[in-house]
């Protein structure tokens, strides 16, 4: 699946944070190996057993792939949710 | 002052007394006396050095607070390395300063030059390496913005001080600990039998298992030379159960404890033995330091380091095992030993693809499958491989010891009081079947599901008796004040 890439589209709409989840879904499946994953704003890496420290950093990597983007070390350390990684990625791509 | 000691046995009941029944009704007053009590639990040791504590705990205290005001990022950084740099300067000099000097010279007089040693006359201060830890990642967390600064002093100092997890963890984080001093506790029989449930079984460990595991383990580690193979190899696996008996007995005592006095700590121990492979081990074992170095070590260096590829996640958990060995003391032997386990887990990551084993061992079943038995009994030899250079006071000893395994003869063990070491081994198994039993339980005595008093009656007693039988006749520190 290719996410759009027009820059017009960023807009932290609801419609924009529920595009972004299904995305990270499909990073997530992919990085911790598990197709029953499904994110939500609320989800934390306690809720999902693979969701480990060392997983986490490869979760980062693909999502800076994906979007082209690069967090800074503060933010990424700052992140206590899916919610909050989401908020993150629209900050980038507005 | 320790916890299997006549003078904890006086000071417990006294602190408990006064916090339940004297200062119940005032919060501060109940916190005030835990800071007194705590001081005073410390200070047993050697009062001189309550002046580190106190001090690390003005300096964080203050932090804390400037960093709520300050809105500078650069100002904002100086102030966190402040507090890195005091906290980890007092455990540097304190703990390192000979180990670093002496390597110093031995380096340059490996190139010729000489240097006339100066090395101090320094007492470790008990502990050091855990309130250190523990106030650290305070302020870390204050500066990461992801802790509220506290403005209650005496709660900040009850948190960095408070006794029962003070010289040996768990290791808190002020996330968990720190609000519990600002709410009221209520005294409650289940929370507080529950106490009593895990300081018992943490005494049978430290006391029956470690303590008597410990007299086989010196008496083999100090005479190797006089010993085969099986019997050397034998005295690791004393060694095993001593250094867990020790560190989870205690950990056990200390969360028990805590609870008499209506707080609750992290789990500290979750059956490591039964780790099906080196990385589950590291869940299981040690967890609060674990997780510490996870989020103050490794993750922000796998972050910095995430566009190496494969390189970057490599060296970050490489280099956080070489600090974790480095934290528990200043000798190369346990440099070597987190070498080692950091070996073991990358080899593992690459075997397993970075997947530790799911849930907890014989998930579903009531014994577990002969391919985790396998696992566990691999897992266990690696860990115990390992202990050879925690156990031994330099790298030519344990490389002697490895040689005296490999090349002596292989007959049965043979060294003094075996009849006595058969009962402990019989102990050994015990334990191992009632924390196998116990395993989805938080605590291994939470006998709950037993509705038969009698039968719960009956576990306290016996352990009470093995207590008593098997008191150490020698009086045995625990291994982790040493760190």
């Amino acid at each position: 699946m290719n996410f759009p890439t027009n820059k017009h589209l960023f807009k932290n709409s609801k419609m924009t944070r529920d595009l972004i989840k299904v995305e990270l879904d499909i990073v997530f499946r992919d990085v911790l190996d598990d197709d029953s994953i499904s994110l939500s704003d609320s989800t934390v890496a306690e809720d999902i057993e693979e969701w480990d420290s060392i997983n986490h950093i490869q979760l980062v990597v693909q999502i800076e792939k994906r979007y082209k983007i690069r967090f800074k070390a503060a933010e990424i350390q700052s992140w206590e949710n899916i919610g909050e990684i989401i908020d993150s990625i629209i900050r980038k791509l507005e | 002052m320790l916890f299997h000691s006549l003078d904890f046995a006086i000071f417990l009941p006294i602190v408990f007394f006064l916090y339940w029944f004297v200062a119940k009704k005032n919060l501060k007053l109940q916190n005030a006396l835990i800071v007194t009590a705590s001081y005073v639990f410390y200070g047993w040791w050697d009062w001189r050095f309550l002046s580190l504590i106190i001090f690390s705990t003005l300096v964080d205290y203050s932090i804390g607070r400037r960093l709520k005001n300050e809105e500078k990022q650069s100002t904002r950084k100086i102030l966190m390395w402040t507090s890195i740099i005091v906290n980890l300067g007092f455990l540097g000099f304190f703990k390192y300063y000979n180990f670093f000097l002496d390597n110093f010279i031995a380096a340059f007089s490996f190139f010729g030059q000489e240097i006339q040693p100066n090395t101090l006359n320094i007492i470790l201060p008990v502990g050091i390496s855990f309130y250190t830890f523990q106030t650290l990642s305070y302020t870390i967390d204050v500066y990461r913005n992801k802790l509220e600064p506290t403005e209650d002093f005496i709660a900040f100092s009850a948190f960095v001080c408070f006794f029962p997890q003070l010289v040996a963890g768990p290791i808190e984080r002020a996330s968990n600990l720190l609000p519990q001093f600002y709410k009221k506790r209520i005294f409650t029989y289940e929370k507080s039998a529950d106490g009593m449930r895990q300081i018992l079984w943490g005494l049978f460990k430290k006391v029956v298992i470690a303590d008597n595991c410990a007299e086989y383990a010196n008496l083999i580690f100090n005479n190797y030379g006089d010993y085969n193979g099986p019997t050397l190899i034998l005295g690791v696996i004393f060694f095993a159960f001593q250094v867990y008996g020790d560190f989870s007995g205690y950990s056990d005592i200390a969360i028990g404890t805590s609870k008499l006095f209506g707080f609750n700590l992290m789990q500290n121990f979750a059956t490591p033995y039964f780790s099906r492979n080196i990385m589950e081990f590291w869940k299981r074992w040690h967890i609060s330091l674990t997780s510490w170095l996870t989020d103050y070590v490794f993750t922000p260096l796998a972050i910095n380091y995430r566009h190496w590829g494969t390189m970057g996640i490599v060296s970050s958990i490489f280099f956080t095992f070489l600090i974790s060995g480095l934290w528990h003391g200043a000798n190369w032997t346990f440099i070597v030993w987190g070498a080692l386990h950091g070996l073991y887990f990358l080899i593992t990551i690459l075997f397993t693809r970075g997947k530790t084993p799911k849930g907890i061992v014989g998930q579903n079943s009531v014994l577990p499958s002969l391919k985790e038995i396998g696992q566990i009994v691999l897992t266990f030899l690696l860990v115990c491989f390992s202990y050879i250079f925690f156990r031994v006071d330099s790298l030519s000893h344990g490389f002697a010891f490895i040689s005296r395994v490999c090349k002596s003869d292989w007959n049965f063990p043979d060294f003094e009081g075996r009849l006595l070491a058969l009962q402990i081994i019989i102990l050994i198994v015990f334990l191992l079947f009632v924390e196998y039993a116990q395993r989805n339980y938080d605590f291994t005595l939470d006998l709950s599901r037993f509705r038969s008093k009698s039968v719960r009656l009956v576990v306290y007693i016996s352990l009470v008796l093995l207590i008593i039988i098997y008191w150490p006749s020698k009086e045995q520190v625990f291994v982790y004040f040493q760190f």
